[in-house]
């Protein structure tokens, strides 16, 4: 089917969505940086939707993810030989933006009735167990920490911290270099999916650095600050960064 | 699990962190989707899109699966929308799409009247 519509409206042979426009409710405050006039015709069909003015528009790219990454998301699941018609990437498009209205209207509400103001991730995984979407839940919770653990070890200012914390801990003289520290606690509070939280900084194989000489080349499972490692280790006791070289 | 180094996590991460590195989709198009979605949306939690962007990575992925299943049904190699409505309406998570890939002028196509129908069971 012919995509080409030198007006750039988004027409697939069908009666829906002849008009792109969607005015925003003026309670609303709008996002966007005013009226975008593209050229009606050019290359990137998708895109160029505005014919007219200056009000506060949801402009169509606005509302739905960009066409070229939901195809590159498509593809990967295809066979190189596949093809996909332009009507099934915009159907493709909308559907996603749906789905993105449908789960968070669902962690809304429950936001709402426990009357709290900001729909949280834990809010969204949630609503898409709710809403039968639950075998995503183990990898998004799964992702999430991991995002979470590499944010909280970007953090530089926390590393001077602790690194003075362990200085004290463990009296200088092995290494003599502070190399790396381990991560800090993540910040966020007891997550509904996320287990317990974590304790005192979880050991870090990288700091295996300031405790050895260079002799040990396998710094160990043990210090793995991600859920899957020694979650049993909330207290400093059981922190023996030292139990590798036994 | 052994965690590598401090760098070469950071390298692996590249693709997840919230700053560095891209996500599959755009954080900003995601919360716009989020706060448009109608229902009064008043704040978001950052982390929120980045469960979304992932989420919907997911989601695409399935439905391409399940619709890529029919064209291979009808022999075909290309993935039209029918192939997206005929997923949409075979998988009941599915159901909150089956207004918006039915609102082409192949209704009747679409709907048909299976499981519509009222068992008598006794």
């Amino acid at each position: 089917m012919e995509f080409q519509n030198q007006h750039g409206t988004r027409q697939s042979g069908g009666p829906q969505r002849s008009s792109q426009m969607i005015l925003q409710s003026s309670g609303e405050s709008c996002d966007n940086p005013g009226p975008v006039m593209n050229p009606p015709l050019a290359g990137s069909s998708d895109n160029n939707t505005e014919q007219r003015a200056p009000q506060c528009l949801v402009r169509e790219q606005d509302r739905y993810m960009p066409i070229a990454n939901v195809i590159r998301i498509m593809r990967r699941i295809l066979p190189p030989h596949a093809k996909i018609s332009d009507d099934a990437k915009e159907t493709m498009q909308e559907c996603v933006s749906e789905y993105i209205a449908f789960i968070t209207g669902e962690a809304n509400e429950r936001c709402q009735r426990e009357q709290r103001k900001t729909v949280t991730a834990e809010d969204v995984l949630w609503a898409m167990g709710k809403l039968g979407f639950d075998n995503y839940v183990e990898p998004l919770t799964i992702y999430l920490q991991r995002y979470r653990e590499s944010e909280s070890s970007d953090r530089s200012q926390f590393v001077k911290r602790e690194e003075r914390q362990l200085m004290d801990y463990y009296p200088p003289g092995h290494a003599g270099q502070v190399a790396m520290m381990p991560p800090p606690p993540p910040s966020y509070g007891p997550g509904y999916y996320f287990g317990p939280q974590h304790g005192p900084p979880m050991y870090d194989p990288s700091t295996m650095g300031m405790f050895r000489d260079c002799s040990s080349s396998d710094a160990g499972g043990g210090g793995s600050s991600s859920a899957s490692g020694a979650q049993g280790e909330n207290s400093l006791g059981g922190f023996d960064p030292f139990g590798h070289f036994k | 699990m052994r965690q590598p180094g401090r760098y070469s996590r950071l390298m692996m991460c590249g693709g997840i962190t919230g700053r560095s590195g891209p996500h599959s989709l755009p954080l900003a198009r995601i919360k716009k989707i989020m706060k448009n979605s109608g229902e009064d949306v008043k704040m978001i939690s950052g982390e929120a899109p980045i469960v979304f962007s992932k989420a919907c990575e997911l989601f695409i992925e399935e439905l391409t699966r399940r619709s890529w299943m029919t064209t291979q049904q009808g022999k075909r190699r290309t993935l039209h929308k029918e192939d997206i409505e005929s997923a949409v309406v075979g998988t009941d998570i599915f159901d909150f799409l089956v207004s918006l890939v039915s609102d082409s002028c192949n209704s009747e196509d679409i709907i048909t009247p299976v499981g519509i129908e009222i068992l008598d069971e006794s």
